[in-house]
């Protein structure tokens, strides 16, 4: 009981009611799908047996989910290998995008016409056309050129000598179409990343007596990098599960090789669930890097830090424990 | 697959018209059509009755199964379409992916699996089949290739590309087992024949590996191929329903069907419009879940 004045209020939380009905329906749903994600069914068969010269017949239960077979194909030797080319095709087709991504964004905010618009072109080609289209453009690439030479240009004079067919293996047909599709979004993501740094900035630098490079490197790129990072985690994200077009030009990646066995075996929905897990399993390690990579970019920006998944689970039980023990105080105690 | 010359598709036009007309001359004008049979579409089970039955093709198998125009033709389209007529039933040919079919036809998305498929037993454990057709595997390369194709042991040391699902990824894969690691076979799978004929054609690909009619077929419409070497393995080809009672009931209606249509010699003026009657067999092998592998 408190006052106000000469009325006396009873002061009592503000009951959410909307909230507390939409939590317990989530919890239903939630209770709902894991009950159906670990039920059984019957198989078909049935297993029999004699008691007292009785014959007992019961239906034979098995996983919904088939998670049996799931378990058996989790950790083959081709799901691996599958597994291993997906994280081998995203790193280095990201490494590649992100490279080439900066450099363009760079070229493209050049005040030098040329550079500029040739890298606004790059971007208009790259991200005008389906990578799935550019996927099969490189692996069949031996229809236009049967070599490429390497030398000076317009001349015969040349060094080297790539044999089309043999280069562009179903792998480098891959890393060179995601690799290339990568950097025209990438570079649209570092541009804007570019230009979220304030003019001041440069000037400071000017004044300092700094280089272009230097101001680039020193001064706008590790500030540029707050705003570049989120978008680019997202990006690394969407390229793991974007590897999965490589299968059409018969490179054997993760989901490549679940379809490899659910063509011999026939068990189509298990080796999605397999290929799904891992996938899921991937995307978790890379969204954990993605916000202490975030973290460490924001040094420069935020006061204080956002409080890591760790630091916020001991400050809720800190907040929990000290309102259980806020309740012992007796009556009338309290201020 | 559809890269005919201007030439050559009049060329063949007019090569299959001069087929049909000598088949109406010998067999007696029978049509690719088939007629109503009210004792083999009495045993339609009454499940499907009235229903509009979905039939999964992947239509990259031509002259079995293919798209001319946007409309899907074939010796197999013109079979299932005859023996839905002879069943009084009615059907829609889905164009889809090979490998999805079987599981497609399990999830019950399709009652009818149409498209060249060959009875094997590790099918026969996921579906029915009544086996209609008789065709071996056969090997193609481009025409400058030196490759020599004499059973699947000259296969290694080559690059192999073959349609995902189909029986001959399994045996290439087989094949693959037995080839010493210096001179390994790579299996090159893709989603559709097409594309895997494509691979052949660009080189990234020193041979392709598919039925051996289809491999015919290839060679004779497409510049730029060969056969190389004979077909092998010959086993039966079957229309897939499902594992279930009424899909049980279904196959057995559409095997009488397919016998009234060798009786009335619609299936061989099929056949033979297709130039696949070399494939073609007797009522006798009609058979349910004929498979020999």
């Amino acid at each position: 009981m408190e006052t106000n004045g000469d009325v006396t209020v009873k002061v009592v939380p503000v009951r959410h009611v909307g909230r507390w009905i939409g939590a317990v329906v989530a919890l239903v749903l939630v209770a709902m799908l894991v009950h159906t994600l670990f039920s059984k069914v019957p198989s078909g068969q049935y297993v029999c047996q004699t008691v007292n010269g009785l014959r007992h017949c019961h239906p034979k239960l098995q996983w919904r989910f088939y998670w049996n077979v799931v378990g058996r194909y989790f950790t083959s030797s081709e799901i691996l290998h599958g597994l291993g080319l997906t994280l081998l095709l995203t790193a280095i087709s990201m490494t590649v995008g992100i490279v080439l991504g900066i450099l363009i964004a760079v070229m493209r905010l050049s005040s030098n016409r040329v550079l500029a618009m040739t890298a606004w072109s790059y971007t208009w080609f790259f991200r005008g056309t389906p990578v799935y289209a550019q996927l099969f453009f490189w692996f069949f690439l031996s229809f236009l050129f049967k070599s490429i030479s390497f030398g000076i240009p317009f001349t015969h004079v040349a060094f080297y000598h790539l044999h089309t067919v043999s280069f562009f293996t179903p792998f480098r047909a891959a890393l060179v179409a995601f690799g290339l599709n990568e950097g025209a979004y990438m570079s649209e993501i570092a541009r804007s990343g570019l230009m979220a740094v304030d003019e001041g900035q440069v000037e400071a630098a000017k004044s300092l007596g700094m280089t272009r490079g230097q101001t680039l490197r020193l001064v706008i790129l590790p500030q540029a990098m707050r705003v570049i990072i989120p978008p680019t985690g997202n990006e690394v994200i969407s390229m793991l599960k974007t590897t999965s077009l490589a299968a059409a030009i018969s490179a054997v990646e993760l989901l490549g090789a679940a379809t490899q066995i659910s063509n011999s075996n026939y068990q189509i929905m298990p080796l999605l669930i397999v290929a799904g897990i891992w996938y899921l399993i991937v995307t978790t390690i890379l969204s954990i890097g993605q916000f202490y990579v975030e973290r460490h970019y924001a040094r420069g920006a935020l006061r204080t830090p956002p409080p890591t998944p760790i630091q916020r689970l001991r400050s809720d039980l800190r907040g929990v424990l000290s309102k259980v023990h806020t309740k012992r105080v007796p009556a009338g105690m309290s201020p | 697959m559809q890269r005919i010359t201007r030439v050559r598709q009049v060329l063949a036009m007019a090569s299959i018209g001069s087929l049909v007309l000598v088949s109406s001359l010998t067999a007696g004008a029978a049509s690719t059509k088939g007629k109503y049979n009210a004792a083999d579409a009495k045993l339609v089970p009454t499940s499907f009755k009235g229903k509009t039955l979905q039939v999964a093709t992947d239509a990259t198998y031509a002259p079995d199964e293919y798209i001319k125009g946007t409309t899907m033709v074939g010796f197999d389209v013109d079979l299932m379409k005859a023996i839905s007529t002879t069943l009084g039933i009615k059907i829609v040919e889905n164009n889809v992916i090979f490998d999805g079919i079987i599981a497609g036809i399990q999830a019950g998305k399709y009652v009818i699996g149409n498209s060249s498929f060959t009875d094997t037993k590790a099918r026969e454990k996921q579906v029915n089949f009544v086996d209609y057709f008789q065709a071996g595997e056969g090997v193609y390369a481009k025409s400058n290739s030196t490759v020599k194709f004499t059973g699947f042991k000259s296969l290694c040391g080559l690059t192999v590309a073959v349609e995902s699902g189909t029986v001959e990824q399994t045996d290439a894969k087989a094949a693959a087992k037995t080839c010493s690691s210096s001179k390994k076979l790579t299996i090159r799978a893709f989603a559709t024949q097409t594309l895997a004929n494509t691979a052949v054609l660009s080189g990234q690909a020193s041979v392709g590996f598919v039925d051996s009619q289809i491999a015919g077929y290839i060679v004779a419409t497409v510049p730029g191929f060969k056969l190389v070497g004979s077909a092998v393995n010959v086993a039966p080809y079957g229309v897939a329903t499902p594992k279930t009672t009424a899909g049980e009931g279904l196959a057995v209606a559409i095997q009488a069907a397919i016998k009234t249509l060798i009786a009335n010699g619609t299936y061989a003026a099929i056949l033979t419009h297709w130039g696949v009657s070399s494939g073609g067999v007797t009522s006798g092998k009609i058979t349910l879940n004929g498979a020999i592998s």
